[in-house]
């Protein structure tokens, strides 16, 4: 493509740059819908044709059922591959520009890299480590290298020495209670974590910078109301409301996401709406506007990827908070007993603490770190992105 | 607008919010089916009644047969006048079990706030006077492990080393104790601990990166080169204009703490404050204590956006009151 060079100003090639129409597509929306047209005909064929009980791909094979979660999940994995990840490729000067400023934080690379398996993981593992199942006769066995009393442990699988049981390579992580593998239980709860983690960051950046940009470009009394009301969601009590949603109605994942994402993008919206303020009068935008460019255009081309860089980073910081907060619901006992999360299982193993700690620990320090990597993370997005903060952090 | 207009505004937007949360909750409890209805005609079911019978005189009797606006009207008004009905479970009025949570909660978080206000600036402060030495590395480090371990998850761990292991603290806190008492300050120290570690990070790395700004300001300079003493320098030039950003965040950061936390600490320690009390609440199907701890959280997060807002004035007389 011409624009990954663009030294030269007769090499430009300005049919690519000056596309204006809405259904001239760019390959990334081309590419969006060619991805996400099919997911929406299994979704709707799922609704509406198989009833409930059949899973979604029993006519092809695997006897996964995939439920809204899931689509959601896909959808935003799409939205992340065809509009983050694909762009770094198109535009590799920008890409080596960025990496080379993020190198420079080491521990956020090593975060990034924790993130990576996590994410990974997250898709992929699944596919290949079955659900951890219950099977009470081989509960309490210890992590690998490690031991428990035999008198704790009701069938110990490795060997038995000193009245030891020993950990095996069957278990590395060891078993709960229950005898459900906590290694697996991590891996599916990489799964939860990821979609926890990107649907509801889509959802906070869509109506986020929306709801900024509208209110922005609104002005006058609209604007102050808008505001007004980004005031209330931003004082909302979230933990609180969900518990009442909860009590009243029952509340699942997916309910989880959309009443934490619903009143989570108070911060992001308030950004994007300064932010636009302060582009719009910029000579470029006005260079825009005199030649003819729609406000869309102007909020599409020139605002949203202004203002990308602190929203990327305002929502790498969010997420944390919404892993923190499932887990502290499942550790209450009143997250989604069905999904295998990394909260359900340091609940599980509360109680056994004293003399199986693994339970707690292991689930516990995978949180501990993942926490730990978005927010190193975020800082250091924060300084790669943003020149102008890193005169401040410098 | 002067300041006195300003917090009269202010205090009315806060009277505002809180109805438009109190009116949402309304909505989302007159929305759904009241158990209580449910249970009385299950119950006339069971004993060979007519359950349909029994459920409209359940209604009756609780006034859901009246129209939405009356009911909205009656809520509104014994929201505001306290008249928060009778709790289920606990057996007495729901203002007064409460009172009783709030009771075990102030032990342990005035403490917690205090010495995070207190700590947290100091060390930002401290931690970029001396920017990029081992001791700031060290705060950031703590800074960055507060953060982000899950005070349910540390609090347990620290559960187990001190409660169990050590025996220092009792596994389950123990109400007999006096408040001011060795025994209740040990008891509350590692909750404590718990919590500041959790909250302290964010106001450390805050204050840090604000005051680093001040540090080669030409204020300072001048300070210093006329014989200002460090100390006073950073207290007056750096601590000031740095509590000014850090009051924006703080206030909202603690009680979104506050509301999260207090609960989690509370059933781990096993403290029945008013964390504990929602949480049995919830278990119990108790409708009324639930709302009513709903809304006290509610009020608190609203009366402290409040606060917030007013110390900021009254800390930055630079800004004027008709931006907001």
């Amino acid at each position: 493509m011409a624009t990954q060079k663009p030294e030269r100003f007769d090499q430009v090639d300005w049919t690519e740059i000056s596309r204006s129409r809405w259904f001239d597509l760019s390959i990334n929306s081309i590419g969006m819908l060619a991805a996400a047209l099919p997911l929406l005909i299994v979704a709707l064929y799922d609704w509406q044709v198989l009833d409930e009980r059949t899973p979604t791909l029993e006519p092809v094979g695997p006897a996964w059922d995939v439920g809204t979660v899931d689509y959601l999940f896909i959808f935003t994995l799409l939205l992340f591959a065809f509009y983050i990840v694909l762009p770094l490729f198109q535009n590799p000067r920008r890409t080596k520009y960025y990496w080379r400023e993020f190198k420079r934080n080491r521990p956020a690379v090593v975060s990034l890299g924790w993130l990576a398996v996590v994410f990974v993981g997250g898709i992929f593992g699944p596919f290949f480590i079955s659900a951890p199942e219950q099977s009470i006769l081989t509960g309490y066995q210890p992590p690998v290298f490690l031991s428990v009393e035999q008198s704790y442990v009701s069938t110990c699988v490795g060997e038995v020495v000193n009245n030891q049981c020993q950990g095996t390579w069957q278990h590395p992580l060891g078993t709960t209670a229950g005898g459900k593998d906590v290694f697996s239980g991590i891996v599916h709860g990489m799964t939860i974590s990821m979609q926890i983690g990107f649907i509801t960051t889509t959802i906070v950046a869509t109506i986020g910078i929306t709801f900024g940009t509208v209110s922005a470009y609104a002005g006058g009394w609209a604007d102050e109301l808008m505001m007004r009301f980004v005031d209330i969601v931003l004082s909302f009590p979230t933990l609180l409301m969900f518990l009442l949603i909860l009590y009243i109605y029952g509340a699942g994942l997916g309910m989880f996401i959309v009443v934490f994402a619903a009143f989570a993008w108070g911060g992001t919206a308030r950004y994007v709406r300064s932010k636009s303020l302060s582009i719009s009068e910029e000579e470029f935008i006005k260079a825009n506007r005199i030649s003819g460019a729609s406000t869309y255009r102007v909020v599409r081309r020139h605002v949203v990827p202004n203002a990308a860089s602190s929203i990327i980073t305002q929502l790498t910081l969010l997420i944390p908070g919404f892993l923190l907060a499932e887990a502290q619901l499942a550790f209450l006992g009143l997250g989604d007993s069905t999904i295998p999360s990394w909260g359900q299982l340091i609940s599980a193993g509360r109680s056994d603490l004293s003399f199986a700690p693994w339970i707690v620990l292991a689930p516990g320090i995978v949180l501990f770190l993942t926490i730990l990597a978005f927010n190193f993370l975020g800082d250091a997005l924060l300084d790669a992105l943003n020149p102008e903060a890193e005169a401040e952090n410098a | 607008m002067g300041f006195g207009r300003y917090v009269t505004a202010r205090v009315l937007w806060a009277g505002v919010v809180s109805l438009i949360i109190t009116t949402i909750t309304f909505l989302l409890v007159s929305a759904a089916p009241n158990p209580s209805v449910q249970e009385a005609a299950t119950q006339a079911a069971l004993q060979g009644g007519d359950p349909a019978e029994a459920a409209e005189r359940a209604r009756e009797l609780r006034g859901l047969d009246q129209p939405l606006y009356v009911r909205y009207m009656d809520f509104i008004e014994s929201v505001y006048t306290f008249d928060w009905g009778w709790s289920r479970s606990r057996s007495q009025p729901v203002t007064e079990a409460l009172g009783q949570g709030l009771y075990y909660t102030a032990q342990y978080s005035v403490p917690w706030t205090v010495l995070t206000v207190l700590i947290g600036p100091l060390v930002g402060v401290y931690s970029a006077a001396n920017m990029y030495s081992w001791k700031d590395h060290a705060a950031t480090g703590f800074a960055f492990f507060g953060y982000a371990i899950p005070n349910f998850f540390f609090g347990i761990i620290l559960l187990l080393i001190f409660g169990v292991w050590l025996e220092v603290i009792p596994v389950v806190y123990n109400t007999d104790v006096a408040v001011f008492s060795v025994q209740n300050a040990v008891q509350l120290s590692i909750p404590v601990f718990v919590l500041v570690t959790g909250s302290i990070g964010a106001v450390m790395r805050v204050s840090r990166n604000e005051s680093a700004e001040f540090q080669n300001a030409e204020f300072m300079k001048t300070a210093k080169a006329k014989g200002v003493s460090p100390l006073r320098a950073y207290a007056y030039h750096v601590m000031r204009p740095t509590l000014v950003p850090l009051s924006t965040t703080l206030v909202g950061q603690l009680l979104a703490l506050f509301l999260g936390s207090s609960l989690l600490v509370e059933v781990v320690f096993g403290i029945p404050g008013i964390g504990r009390v929602t949480y049995n609440a919830l278990i119990a199907q108790d409708t009324n204590l639930l709302l009513g701890s709903t809304l006290a959280f509610t009020f608190i997060a609203v009366i402290g956006n409040l606060l917030e807002d007013l110390v900021f004035t009254v800390l930055d007389p630079r800004i004027s009151y008709d931006d907001r």
